[in-house]
């Protein structure tokens, strides 16, 4: 029998996100459920862009919320899309908004996945346990 | 000659004179009979035109009167007759003034108009034709017209049209447009306000429950039960706290997405419902007879039924739950109808509960808008909505869709 | 009585036996007219008939025949002066069957106090016609020889057959078969 642990890959993580408790949700998460993933933080969609400038460090995934100040999550998703290195990334919608208009509108530019965040704490560590779970398995571009 | 045979000529010749007299007497004779019927035919003749002229008066009249402005031309546009409000309607001084119709069209529909013309022509009248004009004191109207030919023994001799003056009517049309397009584009902003407004009160609960846990599990040892249980309050109020901005998110929702409508087969509706709704052992739910297919939205249809039998069930509080559902046709509507052996309502609270925010037990669970969006999406299918209850017997709620 | 039928009976006297014979009648006979006629006046048909008498008399020619002579006359007359009229058919037996019908009422737009004769149709195939006859003036031989002169205008022959069905003669079957 395989252990999945072991087989598991280390995600390195773009996680952008403008609210600090949501970064230290995530952070505190993946060192409760002891994972080896790397955490990159970008505040804002114009941090996120100056990260993803190097090209020789580019991350797994992308976490990204939508309500953000100056560039949202859309306007960056959009920017990513249209870049002929950057969107092969998989980029995750974390966000709290469930509005359907932002829904459609995501899957159109092309994403990964929606997640919402939940209220409870616990429902977060699961969801999140779920979703790197998944990441760490699949086969992803090496760049 | 001898004097017999003489005598016999001059009989002959008499009798030819006489014959010849006779005549020219018969003769006179039917020419004053002639003359007689001649004079009578005349008299007929005038009095039949002044029966004539009697009868043109009246149509003068009518013609006159009408309210509406009405104008008979030729078949190249030219006015022939039109009355006063004719005259009002396309700016001239009197009806006696030369005028020709085609001339008043305004340029950008001029070649409606010649379309319309060939119509009238081809199929002898015209319905509801709308075009724009400017009138002898060059204001621009937009007038609706209908018209038809005037035959004359089977060929085309005129056309005769009504024309009314929409200028007003088209403006207050537009108007109107205006505004629904105004209200439509500030209730999409409302809508968007109120998910941004939803998102930015959930984000801080979602933090003040993270930080809680966090307190929470990094003094575990260090808190008594009581403390544990005030953080247990805190993070049940968080719960209450966020469902109930999303009660208020999907309030201001019913009715401004509006969904196009379609066939909604509510017995299909109900089964899925029974799967999705978690229902107690001892609570069974029956339909009594098969429901209807109706014209409707089918997620807020769901959401009206979820509202309702999630309700029944929450206020069930005998050992054996029951709720059922019924419909009745009511000609233009069904009639249908929940009912359960709950705990019932006061009937002084009949009306209140409709109203946002009227929840009568405060309960984790409930946020007293539940039944605001049932009410709403039953007004938005131009139904009602009422109930019968007696306390500790149980509640029947009553609402009517359109088919 | 029309006046045109005492003209031209007048105008056919003195052409067939001479001016004397129609003095001699006109003076012979008693009429309210004196003798005097013009074609568009109208005269008591008992004039007609004392004219018939004295002729009858004097020439020893029967009323009927004097009838027949004159009848075939007047179908000239009627050649004559309306040649559209006779147009309308192409056979002998549609125009005498419509006698009733047509002929006679255009007569009366002419003549409206004209006092016509009936022929009621009995009975008519493409060859044959049977007509009843009926005037309070018995000429039904005027109207024989009008029905001799109609077959001769459509160059055609028939034998008619006359057939009283009273003594006076007031009443008459003509039975018509085209040879």
């Amino acid at each position: 029998m395989i252990n999945i642990r072991e087989t598991m890959n280390t995600l390195n993580i773009l996680l952008i996100e403008d609210d600090m408790i949501e970064v230290m949700k995530l952070n505190r998460t993946i060192s409760k459920l002891e994972l080896p993933h790397n955490i990159v933080e970008a505040n804002n969609g114009e941090e996120a862009l100056k990260i993803l400038q190097k090209k020789d460090e580019l991350p797994d995934i992308i976490l990204l919320d939508l309500n953000m100040p100056k560039l949202n999550g859309i306007e960056f998703l959009n920017i990513l899309k249209k870049d002929d290195v950057l969107k092969y990334i998989p980029t995750i919608i974390l966000t709290t908004s469930n509005n359907q208009k932002d829904l459609l509108e995501c899957y159109r530019i092309g994403i990964a996945g929606y997640v919402l965040k939940p209220l409870k704490y616990e429902d977060y560590v699961s969801k999140i346990e779920t979703l790197l779970g998944y990441w760490s398995i699949n086969e992803l571009k090496q760049i | 000659m001898s004097q017999d045979k003489i005598d016999m000529l001059q009989r002959a010749l008499a009798r030819e004179k006489a014959a010849r007299k006779q005549a020219e007497k018969i003769l006179e004779n039917k020419a004053a009979e002639l003359y007689e019927a001649k004079r009578k035919l005349e008299k007929s003749y005038s009095e039949l035109e002044a029966l004539l002229n009697k009868t043109d008066s009246q149509l003068q009249g009518v013609f006159e009167n009408i309210v509406d402005a009405y104008v008979i031309m030729d078949l190249w546009g030219n006015i022939l007759k039109m009355n006063n409000a004719a005259v009002d309607l396309l700016g001239f001084t009197d009806a006696s003034e030369n005028g020709n119709l085609m001339d008043m069209v305004h340029p950008t529909d001029l070649e409606l108009v010649a379309e319309t013309f060939k119509n009238l022509l081809s199929e002898g009248s015209v319905t509801d034709s709308n075009f724009k004009i400017v009138t002898k004191q060059k204001i621009e109207k937009l007038v609706h017209v209908n018209a038809s030919i005037i035959y004359d023994e089977g060929q085309p001799v005129a056309a005769q049209g009504i024309v009314r003056d929409i200028t007003e009517i088209n403006s207050l049309q537009i108007q109107k447009e205006k505004l629904l397009e105004k209200l439509e584009k500030s209730n999409n902003e409302l809508q968007e306000y109120a998910h941004i407004v939803s998102h930015d009160l959930k984000s801080p609960l979602r933090s003040i429950d993270a930080l809680v846990n966090w307190i929470k599990e990094d003094n575990l040892e260090k808190l008594d039960d009581t403390s544990i249980q005030n953080f247990n309050l805190i993070e049940t109020t968080l719960e209450k706290m966020e469902q109930l901005i999303s009660d208020v998110l999907m309030y201001s929702s019913v009715g401004s997405e509006s969904l196009e409508k379609q066939t909604v087969d509510l017995d299909a509706l109900i089964k899925e419902l029974k799967n999705i709704l978690f229902v107690p052992d001892h609570v069974s739910i029956n339909v009594l007879q098969p429901l209807p297919k109706i014209e409707g939205e089918k997620v807020k249809l769901q959401q009206l039924f979820q509202n309702l039998i999630s309700n029944a069930i929450k206020f069930i509080d005998k050992d054996v739950g029951l709720v059922e559902i019924d419909v009745k046709d009511i000609g233009t509507h069904y009639e249908f109808s929940i009912k359960d052996n709950g705990i019932g309502i006061e009937e002084k609270f009949h009306e209140k509960i409709f109203k946002i925010f009227h929840a009568l037990n405060k309960s984790k669970d409930s946020t007293g808008i539940g039944l605001s969006i049932v009410k709403k999406i039953v007004d938005l299918h131009e139904g009602h909505i009422w109930l019968e209850s007696k306390p500790n017997m149980g509640t029947t709620f009553f609402f009517t869709l359109k088919k | 009585m029309k006046g045109i039928v005492f003209t031209e009976f007048l105008d056919l006297v003195e052409d067939k036996f001479g001016l004397e014979v129609l003095d001699k009648i006109l003076t012979q006979s008693d009429l309210e007219s004196g003798g005097v006629y013009t074609s568009v006046g109208t005269y008591s048909f008992s004039e007609m008939l004392q004219l018939l008498q004295h002729l009858s008399a004097h020439t020893s020619i029967s009323i009927d025949d004097l009838l027949l002579v004159y009848a075939e006359h007047f179908f000239g007359v009627i050649e004559e002066s309306y040649p559209g009229l006779l147009a309308t058919y192409k056979d002998p037996i549609e125009m005498l069957s419509s006698i009733e019908n047509h002929i006679h009422v255009e007569v009366r737009k002419i003549y409206p106090d004209a006092e016509l004769p009936t022929f009621e149709v009995v009975e008519k195939t493409q060859d044959t016609l049977v007509m009843i006859y009926k005037s309070s003036r018995a000429m039904h031989h005027f109207g024989l020889g009008l029905m001799n002169k109609t077959f001769e205008h459509f160059n055609s022959k028939a034998s008619i057959v006359l057939e009283k069905l009273n003594e006076d003669g007031t009443e008459v079957k003509f039975l018509i078969n085209k040879n």
